[in-house]
């Protein structure tokens, strides 16, 4: 045994490039960090800024790699760090120090959870403006143009309006629009039977509106009605509601891979679609600024602003509506809205 | 010179190789644990956080440290060696191509198109290149592995195989998981020796009955009750006691559970098929020629600890995630061993390693990881 220089650890070493391993110690000698091997007899050797020692991983054994390529493997990690920080290279091993078991991790629990709902709360919606900036129009033209080519070949039929009826409501729908920030040109009305859908109007991104026979059929003779909701959709297609639902989709989805890290493929997913639900609770929101939207468009335009009201109104006693809100609806519950809106417009008439 | 080396065996301390408890099966274990593996895991989490994602290459590194360290044969671990620089280039390059291609696909369809076309084309050899990476950074007994599969055969195994198989509803998933054990096991390479497989067909459609069953029961049974459901809401609405809004998030709540069995459905048959597969195949898998590799997972037992640690990490909101990941490790290592012919000491002191295998610069690409 070469007695000379301190022994730091002991363990296996290998040839270069070779499976075959002697028992053997780590040794620093004269400045060098050396390898003997059980007989004696240096089997490696090199100066420390030459060698090569790989971080602290939990207790996997630490490799340190010599200029010739042979290798030195030891499971006494302390011994490596102690090695370390008499050499003042302590800082290598702080993200080991961090990772040990300690009550301190519950503070690392905490900041995580917070800072994560820090990103989910502002950091999320700040990146949906940015991605909404630097939109182009094109974007929705294409998106619209081929949701309603899907959902004319699946769900919707012709229209069977008759033509007096249908005059008076793209007449009044002019006269709406044309108080709109895009004006008159940035919508146009389309009129389809609802088939599944019922009474219903729903706007596509780049302005399309599309109107269903029952929803006309339900209002009767009050046309000011429609135009309360065709207001309301015009307000989702000025507020970009449904491009944020899926920027604000796609966003979620980003974060869970980017930032999750391993939390197991099963749980992934399921986060991933649970995303999906989350996007419900704001298109809430949106439903509800939309509706102020009705409000201010209706008003301008000489309308009775409260005739969306009316509408929720009719709602209410025609479907027996009295349901509070739950979780998996989109809409916020009837009677909510309709004294919301009630609210606005005195609000408004101030 | 050769050496006759002390390997220490797994059970009961044994020096002599052969005549151990199971013939002379050596098992891997895993040494790591859920406590050791929480602190690695929170801070990886709340460093990716903090630095915005960068970190979380580095995270990756260290994540496949802790397993592969702790992954044990013959008292010796596997050792990875990748750095967080490599994997984080390779993530930079996949992340700019999707932002490329989406900007593309809303300026200028037609070139977002082609470049969708030249993905599609790029991906057998994306994943070639992604194997073969983590084939190379990963080491046993200072010895690396390496990968020499082509894109030829990664199209078939990873693009043909698994259309095929969901265009026959699963009936020719065995074909497909045939062609990319193959294409996995005949191209790996561990110093100059390969591995070679053959999983005969007829073994791994005994072994697809299962789940195939499983998966025909359970649509049954979720028919019957979407069924149910139907009727039911129907029943009300001629009743017409409940308003319309109940109705339509009772519907909705029917979706949701709906849509919940058909996941629970397809991710227990994909559990059993993916166990049971692996035992034929890594059980069809020899080193060298002579030295058998074993896989003996319990289909039941597998399903059920990934199920029960996906419904703990969820119930725990993810805290005890570190925890499930080193049970599953735990129990799949146990389950796969090597049967050695001859002395396995001078075996392990023979295998070199080829040079070029290492060294050069290789991209890691996302989502085709490789482990053992």
């Amino acid at each position: 045994m070469a007695s000379d220089g301190t022994t730091i650890a002991s363990g296996e070493w290998h040839p270069p490039g070779s499976s075959r391993s002697v028992p053997a110690s780590l040794v620093e000698r004269a400045g060098h960090l050396v390898v003997d091997g059980e007989s004696g007899g240096e089997l490696a050797g090199g100066n420390l800024h030459s060698i090569e020692i790989s971080s602290r991983v939990g207790r996997i054994p630490r490799r340190v790699t010599f200029p010739d390529g042979s290798l030195f493997e030891t499971a006494d990690n302390d011994a490596v760090d102690r090695f370390l920080t008499g050499k003042g290279r302590a800082s290598e091993g702080a993200i080991h120090r961090l990772e040990r078991f300690h009550p301190r991790l519950i503070a690392f629990v905490a900041a995580a959870i917070l800072l994560g709902a820090l990103i989910y709360r502002s950091a999320l919606p700040l990146l949906v403006e940015v991605a909404i900036a630097v939109t182009p129009p094109a974007v929705p033209q294409i998106m619209s143009a081929s949701a309603l080519e899907t959902m004319d070949r699946t769900l919707l039929d012709k229209s069977k309006l008759d033509e007096a009826k249908r005059n008076r409501i793209v007449e009044g729908f002019r006269r709406v629009a044309s108080q709109s920030a895009r004006g008159e040109a940035g919508y146009t009305l389309h009129f389809r039977g609802g088939g599944a859908l019922g009474p219903n109007a729903f706007a596509l991104p780049d302005g399309t509106l599309i109107l269903t026979d029952e929803l006309v059929e339900l209002a009767g003779e009050d046309t000011e009605m429609i135009l309360g909701v065709l207001a309301h959709e015009i307000g989702d297609v000025a507020h970009k509601h449904s491009l944020r639902q899926i920027y604000r989709a796609a966003g979620i989805t980003a974060l869970l891979m980017l930032v999750a890290g391993d939390i197991g493929s099963g749980a992934e997913d399921m986060l991933v679609q649970g995303g999906g639900l989350l996007a419900l609770s704001y298109s809430r929101s949106a439903e509800a600024e939309a509706d102020r939207h009705s409000v201010e468009l209706m008003m301008k335009a000489g309308f009775d602003p409260a005739a969306i009201a009316r509408f929720f109104e009719l709602l209410e006693t025609k479907l027996d509506d009295k349901g509070g809100t739950s979780i998996f609806s989109t809409h916020p519950s009837t009677p909510e809205r309709r004294k919301a809106i009630l609210d606005w417009i005195g609000h408004e008439r101030k | 010179m050769t050496m006759a080396e002390s390997l220490p065996a797994q059970n009961a301390g044994e020096r002599s190789f052969g005549r151990a408890a199971e013939g002379d099966i050596q098992r891997l274990s895993f040494t790591g644990s859920g406590r050791e593996y929480f602190g690695i895991w929170i801070v990886n989490i709340l460093l990716t956080i903090i630095t915005l994602g960068i970190y979380s290459a580095w995270a990756k590194v260290r994540r496949n440290r802790y397993f592969y360290g702790n992954t044990i044969l013959l008292g010796r671990g596997f050792e990875y060696h990748a750095s967080g620089g490599q994997i984080l280039i390779g993530r930079l390059i996949v992340f700019a191509y999707l932002v490329l291609y989406n900007i593309m696909l809303t300026f200028v369809p037609l070139v977002g198109i082609g470049l969708g076309v030249l993905m599609l084309f790029f991906v057998p050899w994306l994943v070639a290149r992604g194997l073969r990476f983590s084939a190379r950074v990963t080491s046993y007994r200072n010895v690396r592995f390496d990968f020499v599969g082509g894109a030829g055969g990664a199209f078939l195994a990873f693009i043909i195989g698994p259309v095929l198989a969901a265009l026959t509803l699963g009936i020719l998933a065995p074909l497909a998981s045939r062609w990319s054990y193959r294409y996995v096991g005949n191209n790996l390479r561990y110093g100059q020796k390969p591995f070679s497989t053959d999983p005969p067909l007829g073994r791994l459609y005994r072994t697809w009955v299962a789940p195939a069953a499983v998966l025909v029961l359970g649509m049954l049974i979720g028919g019957f009750f979407v069924f149910l459901g139907v009727a039911l809401v129907n029943a009300v609405a001629e009743g017409a006691e409940l308003s319309s809004q109940a109705l339509q998030g009772f519907t909705g709540l029917l979706l949701v559970l709906g849509y919940l069995l058909l996941f629970a459905i397809f991710g227990l048959a994909a559990l059993i098929y993916r166990a049971g597969v692996r035992n034929v195949a890594w059980s069809a898998t020899s080193f060298d020629g002579r030295h058998r590799l074993l896989s003996d997972l319990s289909r039941l037992r597998y399903t059920w600890i990934a199920v029960s640690n996906l419904i703990v990490t969820l119930v725990t909101l993810g805290l005890m995630r570190p925890w499930a990941a080193v049970r599953m490790a735990r129990y799949v290592n146990e389950h796969t061993g090597v049967r050695f012919e001859g002395d396995v000491g001078e075996l392990l002191s023979q295998i070199a390693q080829e040079g070029s295998a290492v060294g050069a610069e290789f991209m890691d690409i996302e989502g085709f990881d490789f482990g053992f």
